[in-house]
């Protein structure tokens, strides 16, 4: 039975990391906690169960189009009201976005009730010996490796992609060198915007959507941030992996309820032990 | 001079501001009966809160219409002040006090939560304002002693003897049983009771385990339960968890003749979402709407509240509609028994209401909970809707195995 | 400088006054607002010790609160009276917040916020597995105060009157001492703080402790007082987010900052809340924005009388 629970936590691990890609991005590009994040993510997840029970559009079709209006949200928010504090302190940033956040939640109650929806596909399962395999979580976890791959090639070989790493790196040089800076962190918000709809429109198949999850999956963020590191996309990853095979591992040893109290407290542990988190460079202060 | 004006005069201000801004509201109207309904409607709960809007609105619609509440000869018309109590306990303690202090209500409905019930009686209790609940059906909520708390909703031990009952007739051959329950107020009691009631029944309660609020996979435990192979897979939580629940039983190709999820199945969100997955599950409910109760209320039948709904909203009731008319119903029935709206003789009439509703029989039993309905509903998901199986009179069909 | 700051302080007082007045003055429900605002005041202030002086954003005031809560409620309910439940609960808080102060006071910036919204966390979740300490998921029963509605709602009004003013107390000690003079170093510059001799880690350890000993008997006395406690609702991140919000609001760093901050966020809520139904969250969001946006620095901190010269001349 471990092979199955490892498994589990492997393929739960690569929708965390789909979860936190965006806003480990944010973060350690910015150095904005976006408050958002998680209100994206069931955003993205609204967009794409109402395509697909008005329109029959089928969720990994809609995610593309649902990702992309995300992105545009994230820009134009940036562009307008975000980057007017990228410089304040942490709790100035974090503070605003908790604002905007309040702002998304309200409207999504009001436009979509807080009633749980979940696209209700049955994608079938596979099996692989005595392990299972469901197709839509296969399917996820490709999709969500794949979004987090590509984006790490943007990021290594892309003209904008090198502008983002070189403004992490020092926007002062970085603007020195002709980036322009503000509509660089604009698209870099934009794109964790992307992420978190995309994510949204896979996460809507796996787990019903309601507008009381945007706490759960920003909280789920912040812990695979400081587990895999800021900023970078394999540390999204490695962290994401990771904390999926612990809460199932865990889950397993010492009883559900304790999961997730764990996962807590080796973020705490890691925190203090090893703050740029498992994968990451020395992260902001 | 000028650092220290600048701050006298900002905190002169607010002095200023908030003693106008928190001026008295008057309060109107002593012609009116009014009752507080603090509402989730945001927060965790707005699902649930907006159900209750829904019933509360249709019975104030009735209730008015036909010239108010009979009040020892003369008609009081109802009005009933909502805020948002935001799933949040310290706002519902703030609000308990808000409606009894400033709105003047004469009586309280509870708020959806558990906890917050509790809350919200605490505070009602010293005032001495009789308070309905109309969700609350663990002994746990009314454990204080509170004199005026009471709810409609009968208590968990009444489903759970009856599933235990049907189940042991239809399907003898089911031995084990393995729980899941979540870690919260109503799952974790209905878990505990099934616990202790199966083991009674002679079943052998092969697991129980607790899942954490907030869990996004409960593929572990799931898991876990698949390699005991028990006859019957018993789950708790809210619709999110058992929609979830449900889902991964299915990826890890888990079954057991018999699957009951409380309470899950009998929302249409539960089934909406799960399409063909959802069917044979089982469930509990305090009341189906193809019951044929007759009763003495604003509408007179089940049918009839059925029908009202139905056009109002294009889809059936579930037992929280039902239950959140009900407790309006059981306040408007002790203020006509009392002839009064004094808060103390109702409270009285409450205490030793014994009456007959569209929802039921509602006799509240020493500590306020609805001792009087026996034939709770059990649920069975079939062909996509949730079908009542027990009791015999509004049963449409017969148990199934799970597949 | 000094003397001419008499002002405030009376005003203070005549605020305090009022409030302690309420019961006579007004109803029960404003003696309720009356009580909460002393109490977020109180919070707001202990906040401030760690946030507003140290610069250190700390989420973890909500863990003090629960763990107060908890604390209060299981010792009250083993038999100890009520009062001394609170203190009790004051010197675990304390103990726990030293301790755990020596681990996550070492990280800086966001890692410390997110090791201390860790703790809001663990303290949540402890709570709802310990089944066997706390109740659980299930809650916890507290001993039921008696008496009526007046005289409870006294006694836990000046009970959040008194931590009030020992906060406030505490504040001005703070502020005035080499500890405030040494926080506020350690805010511009850490490191340059350090080679000035500042004590830094004692320093900060200080004014955490600080920011969590009111914390804790206010959450005992919140527990004691509503009579009912569970973990989502004991251990709310949002506490945490709205006594930062009103310590911003009022003036983060300054003596009556967080007064006046929180004085005026109850009001306000209190005022859109019940007008607004459905309304009332997305309203408060763009207050927030608005606030992040037009007051940075606080109501406090507004150079008033330039903007009363630009509106006239």
């Amino acid at each position: 039975m471990l092979d199955q629970i490892i498994l589990n936590g492997l393929m739960l691990g690569a929708i965390y990391a789909c979860i936190a890609v965006g806003f480990s991005l944010v973060w350690g590009v910015l150095n904005v906690i976006n408050m958002l994040h998680g209100g994206f993510i069931i955003l993205g997840g609204y967009l794409t169960f109402f395509s697909w029970l008005h329109f029959g559009i089928h969720p990994f079709v809609s995610l593309f189009p649902v990702a992309m209006l995300l992105f545009g949200l994230g820009y134009v928010l940036q562009r307008t009201l975000i980057n007017q504090v990228v410089s304040k302190p942490v709790l100035t940033t974090l503070t605003l976005t908790f604002g905007l956040e309040m702002i998304l939640y309200n409207t999504m109650n009001l436009l979509f009730t807080a009633t749980p929806r979940r696209v209700a596909l049955d994608m079938g399962v596979l099996n692989l010996g005595d392990m299972l395999l469901p197709y839509d979580r296969v399917a996820s976890m490709v999709l969500a490796l794949s979004l987090t791959g590509l984006l790490f090639l943007t990021m290594r070989k892309s003209k904008i992609g090198r502008a983002i790493v070189a403004v992490r790196m020092d926007k002062d040089a970085a603007s020195l060198m002709g980036i322009n800076v503000p509509q660089i962190y604009a698209i870099t918000f934009g794109i964790g915007a992307f992420m978190a709809g995309a994510c949204g429109a896979i996460v809507a198949v796996i787990f019903p959507i309601s507008t009381s999850l945007t706490g759960v999956f920003l909280g789920k963020a912040f812990v695979i941030c400081v587990i895999g590191g800021l900023g970078t996309v394999p540390g999204a990853l490695v962290g994401g992996l990771a904390l999926g095979l612990i809460e199932s591992i865990t889950g397993f040893w010492f009883g559900p309820q304790n999961a997730i109290l764990i996962g807590f407290v080796l973020m705490l542990v890691l925190l203090v032990v090893r703050p740029t988190g498992l994968l990451g460079r020395k992260g902001y202060e | 001079m000028k650092p220290l004006s600048q701050t006298a005069r900002k905190i002169a201000s607010v002095i200023v501001l908030s003693a106008s801004l928190l001026g008295s509201n008057a309060m109107l109207s002593a012609q009116t009966i009014k009752i507080g309904t603090p509402l989730a409607l945001t927060g965790g709960l707005a699902d649930e809160g907006k159900k209750q809007v829904i019933a509360y609105d249709m019975w104030l619609n009735r209730v008015n219409s036909s010239g108010g509440i009979n009040v020892g000869g003369k008609k009081m018309k109802v009005e009933l002040v909502r805020y948002d109590y935001e799933t949040n306990a310290q706002r519902a303690q703030q609000l308990a006090e808000k409606l009894i202090v400033e709105d003047k209500v004469d009586f309280l409905l509870a708020p959806f939560g558990s906890g917050h019930t509790k809350v919200v009686a605490g505070v009602a209790e010293r005032y001495g304002v009789p308070v309905v609940a109309t969700s609350a059906s663990s002994e746990s909520i009314f454990d204080q002693g509170y004199k005026n708390l009471f709810g409609v909703l009968a208590p968990n031990k009444g489903s759970i003897t009856n599933l235990l009952a049907l189940v042991s007739k239809n399907l003898p051959q089911i031995k084990t049983v393995a729980i899941l329950g979540r870690e919260d107020v109503f799952p974790k009691a209905v878990a505990g009771t099934m616990n202790a009631l199966a083991s009674k029944a002679g079943y052998k309660v092969q697991s129980i385990e607790y899942y954490s609020v907030g869990a996004l996979d409960l593929s572990t435990p799931i898991s876990k339960i698949k390699s005991i192979k028990p006859d019957w897979i018993f789950i708790t939580g809210y619709s999110k968890d058992l929609i979830l629940a449900r889902k991964q039983m299915a990826d890890l190709a888990v079954t057991a003749p018999v699957v009951t999820m409380i309470t899950g199945p009998v929302y249409r969100e539960f089934i909406d979402a799960l399409g063909a997955q959802a069917e044979n599950v089982t469930s509990t409910t305090w009341w189906h709407h193809s019951a044929l109760l007759k009763g003495d209320d604003p509408w007179g039948s089940t049918k009839a509240f059925y029908d009202e709904f139905v056009g109002k909203e294009k889809q059936d009731p579930d037992y929280v509609h039902a239950a959140s008319a009900a407790a309006l119903v059981a306040l408007q029935k002790a203020i006509e028994k009392a002839k009064t709206t004094d808060k103390a003789k109702v409270r009285e009439a409450l205490a030793s209401l014994d009456i007959k509703t569209f929802y039921g029989p509602i006799k509240f039993g020493p500590n306020g909970m609805n001792t009087a309905i026996e034939g709770l509903p059990i649920i069975q998901v079939q062909d996509g809707q949730p079908l009542p199986i027990f009791p015999a009179e509004v049963s449409k069909g017969g148990l199934k195995q799970f597949k | 400088m000094r003397t001419n700051r008499i002002w405030p302080y009376f005003l203070l007082a005549a605020w305090i006054l009022l409030l302690a007045a309420s019961p006579f003055l007004a109803n029960n429900y404003l003696m309720k607002i009356a009580t909460y605002i002393a109490m977020f005041a109180a919070i707001a202030m202990s906040w401030n010790f760690i946030g507003g002086y140290a610069g250190y954003p700390s989420f973890a005031t909500a863990a003090f609160v629960g763990l107060g809560s908890y604390s209060g409620a299981i010792l009250q309910n083993a038999g100890l009276p009520m009062f001394l439940a609170w203190g009790a609960a004051a010197v675990i808080v304390v103990v726990f917040s030293a301790s755990i102060g020596l681990i996550i006071l070492r990280m800086k910036g966001h890692y410390f916020a997110i090791g201390s919204i860790a703790l809001v966390d663990i303290g949540s979740h402890t709570a709802s597995s310990w089944s066997s300490l706390t109740g659980g998921g299930e809650g916890l029963n507290v001993k039921i105060m008696q008496g009526g509605p007046e005289l409870v709602g006294m006694i836990f009004l000046y009970t959040m009157l008194a931590i009030m003013l020992l906060a406030f107390i505490t504040t001005v000690i703070v502020d005035r001492s080499k500890l405030g003079f040494g926080l506020r170093c350690i805010q511009q510059n850490e490191d340059a703080a350090d080679m000035l001799g500042i004590n830094v880690m004692l320093y900060k350890n200080i004014a955490f402790i600080l920011s969590s000993v009111f914390c804790g008997i206010i959450g005992a006395a919140y527990a004691s007082w509503v009579a009912y406690i569970s973990p989502l609702d004991s251990f709310s991140i949002l506490l945490t987010l709205k006594a930062a919000v009103m310590v911003l609001l009022g003036g983060a760093g300054t003596v009556f900052g967080p007064i006046v901050g929180s004085a005026a966020l109850v009001i306000f809520e209190e005022t859109i809340w019940s007008r607004f139904l459905s309304l009332h969250q997305g309203i408060l969001g763009l207050v927030i924005v608005l606030l992040i946006f037009f007051l940075p620095n606080g109501l406090l901190k507004v150079d008033w009388s330039k903007l009363w010269a630009k509106k006239n001349g």
